[in-house]
């Protein structure tokens, strides 16, 4: 496939791409999951390529699956944490990041508290930037293997009704769900408390609902995010308990959602409060797919930022 | 005996209700009539035709981290800064080490600002002990020292008993109390206006009820108490139509608004940009708008620079990590004119007013007029000058400016203070 059109060095949120650079990786990645499913031959597309796992924030999934995806195309991977980096000792990510360029990083995959840190170190350094998660801001690589995920079970997404249900205002995975959803011609219900749930969101295209029949029963697929117990505190919902009763999709509520509507999770899963154990473990839920799928979709972000499609498959 | 003319200029000196082509003399630090009977070769005649000519400015909002300057901006570049923009007077906020809450420090500070200072800066004790809004600073023994209002600006008490005694303390002793109006508890950390734009970015907002709320709190203890409050930047719509009912009533509370909040919306920070975070945060377009004409209609009385300067390396990091505040002396008036000028509204004179006449009746001091026997505090505007701001060729230390290449129309070519040249284009 041609490649050649592919021009971005960064992969900094779903927002800036088009529809047809959204198709771009989606096809790539496709290549990709085949040859993974394949001989299993690994192919060398990154041979010699250094890529810098720089993770300022815990994650698991998000994490492994660039270090499998890096390797996957033979590139070195380094990964680095923030409790063991000199940033303990108050370098800061400017430094820390420049230094990394310094020892010859080709591409740099960042995780961070602060929306925008990506496009701060793209301004910074010259390597490549990967968004790995800039705070509540975006998490482009999360949306994009959903995307892909979405459009393996339902064929084009356009058209579709998507809810997306829980912790909304602070999560970068339903903003960047929302842009590649509603860019590829979803319609994109946001669904949780109203704390959680501003209707001012209505002002990026989105429908917002309050109410989890009306957001769950037309919907194609519903795509849960974790609840976050420290919001608790903040004074954005009552308790985990409350949440449950209101807001939980468990099996009393499943006749709700459409006999084929698909579930999905970016993780990790809090079993019985989001989502039911049942439900996580059913038909319907497509959670371990979006894993796997994830690594395909990562192995194509690298190589099309890395490359700069200055090669082709 | 020498005596300066600035001679052709066009006078606009708001209390005297002055807008024409005039002279204006001084002679040593004082404004004086025409000299009659005297040898012209006495006078030194500065040809300032084409030119403005007003009252020094008077700025009530000026921060300085530390008081011997350290790396980033001192006495002295700070005060070149405020000449280079047109201010002779500017008021310095507390927040700034070491704290000005007992009269062995604010001593210290006056003894550095004598040595060093370019225009005149005058002093804003703390309403509270370290600023923190917990116990009343000794604001009797403050004012024998020489402070002239308080605040504890960037900040504002929480706790309403705390604010509402210090209030009324204060007046026991004609003290002003300037005022940042914000609710901690629903600001947090916000760094952008808690709107559309916010959510988009996954920015923590800050509201404005968060504002409007301690607006209305100083509103009602002004009332109460029967005193003057002065609020510090106003940012939103709700505030303005708070404070224009308050002043409908007759209640003592006067407002001002930063040229930042007048000139930009809050599309300026789509980039992460953090030379655009400050505190309050820039507001939607609608609070502009509503600020501009609150300005023009005389609800907000002043402008105010907002002037806090960092180090790069202190501001220039992730933007929710970054400490809200720009610098503002050397772009506010040429910023607000530019803002200002196509406005069906806007007049020479109501602009003096709010940066020069409104602050000094406001702190009750002698400037802010050009009025014969008070002191010669003047400023030179050139509107023809085009130019453009860069942090680099700036007399402030600090680069963090909103206004970065920004290219303006109009620039202050001279600035006098007590009839000495404190600033001076050449």
């Amino acid at each position: 496939m041609d490649i050649s059109n592919w021009t971005r060095k960064c992969l900094l949120g779903i927002e800036e791409l088009s529809p047809s650079e959204i198709t771009q990786i989606l096809e790539l990645s496709k290549l990709f999951k085949k040859e993974i499913e394949g001989d299993n031959s690994k192919k060398n597309y990154l041979r010699g390529k250094r890529i810098v796992n720089l993770f300022m924030e815990p994650s698991t999934r998000t994490r492994i699956a660039f270090e499998v995806a890096a390797k996957s195309l033979h590139a070195d991977v380094i990964s680095v944490a923030e409790q063991s980096s000199s940033l303990t000792k108050g370098e800061t990510l400017r430094d820390t990041a420049m230094n990394i360029q310094a020892l010859g990083a080709d591409a740099i995959v960042l995780r961070h508290s602060s929306p925008g840190a990506s496009l701060f170190l793209s301004k910074i350094v010259d390597v490549p930037i990967i968004n790995a998660g800039d705070g509540a801001h975006e998490h482009p690589s999360q949306a994009l293997l959903d995307l892909y995920t979405l459009q393996d079970r339902l064929g084009s997404v356009a058209g579709k009704k998507i809810t997306i249900l829980g912790d909304i205002l602070f999560s970068r995975v339903a903003r960047s769900n929302f842009w590649a959803l509603s860019k590829m011609g979803a319609e994109v219900t946001l669904a949780g408390p109203s704390t959680l749930v501003p209707k001012q969101f209505e002002s990026m295209g989105a429908r917002v609902s309050h109410n989890l029949k009306d957001a769950l029963q037309d919907a194609d697929a519903v795509m849960l995010l974790r609840i976050q117990h420290e919001r608790q505190s903040s004074s954005h919902f009552p308790s985990l308990a409350e949440y449950t009763k209101i807001f939980g999709l468990n099996k009393d509520r499943k006749h709700w959602l459409k006999k084929d509507a698909l579930i999905l999770h970016p993780g990790p899963v809090n079993r019985g409060v989001e989502l039911d154990s049942e439900l996580t473990d059913s038909p319907q839920s497509v959670i371990l797919d979006q894993v796997s799928n994830g690594i395909a979709v990562r192995m194509a972000i690298l190589y099309l930022c890395t490359l700069q499609g200055a090669s082709s498959l | 005996m020498s005596i300066t003319c600035l001679k052709g200029g066009r006078v606009i000196d708001p209390v005297n209700g002055v807008n024409n082509i005039q002279d204006v003399y001084f002679q040593k630090e004082t404004i004086i009539t025409k000299p009659r009977n005297i040898d012209t070769e006495l006078i030194t005649t500065i040809d300032v035709r084409g030119k403005i000519i007003f009252p020094g400015l008077v700025d009530l909002r000026f921060h300085l981290k530390n008081i011997t300057g350290g790396q980033t901006e001192n006495i002295l570049s700070g005060t070149q800064a405020a000449a280079a923009g047109g201010y002779s007077s500017v008021l310095l906020m507390p927040d700034i080490s070491p704290k000005p809450d007992n009269p062995g420090t604010i001593q210290f500070i006056q003894d550095r600002i004598i040595k060093h200072a370019c225009v005149k800066v005058l002093l804003c004790g703390n309403l509270t002990k370290d600023g923190k809004g917990e116990q009343l600073a000794p604001l009797g023994s403050l004012q024998e020292t020489g402070v002239i209002a308080i605040t504890d600006c960037p900040k504002t008490s929480q706790n309403n008993q705390i604010f509402s005694k210090g209030v009324e303390y204060a007046s026991m002793f004609g003290l002003l109390v300037l005022d940042l109006p914000r609710d901690m508890s629903l600001s947090g950390n916000g760094s952008a206006h808690d709107g559309p734009l916010a959510l988009k970015m996954g920015l923590g907002g800050y509201p404005r009820i968060a504002e409007e709320l301690y607006v209305q709190r100083a509103i009602s203890i002004a009332q109460s108490i029967d005193t003057k409050i002065h609020l510090t930047s106003i940012s939103s719509k709700g505030s303005v139509e708070l404070i224009k009912s308050a002043k409908d009533k007759g209640i003592k509370i006067s407002a001002d608004v930063t040229a930042n909040h007048l000139y930009f919306n809050e599309n300026c920070i789509t980039g992460f940009n953090p030379n655009f975070k400050m505190s309050p945060p820039i507001r939607e377009e609608i609070d502009r708008v509503s600020l501009i004409n609150a300005l023009l209609e005389g609800t907000i009385d002043c402008v105010s620079t907002a002037h806090n300067p960092f180090q790069e390396h202190e501001k220039n990091v992730e933007y929710d990590l970054s400490p809200a505040g720009v610098v503002g002396f050397e772009t506010t008036l040429s910023s607000c004119y530019q803002t200002l000028k196509e406005h069906k509204k806007f007049c020479w004179t109501k602009l003096i007013k709010a940066m020069s006449s409104n602050p000094s009746k406001i702190l009750e001091i002698d400037t802010g007029s050009l009025s014969i026997g008070t002191p010669a505090d003047v400023a030179v505007f050139d509107p023809n000058i085009e130019w453009e701001y860069e942090a680099r060729n700036s007399f402030s230390q600090a680069t963090n400016s909103p206004f970065e290449k920004h290219l303006f129309q109009g620039k202050i070519i001279q600035t006098f203070v007590n009839g000495k040249i404190a600033f001076d284009l050449k």
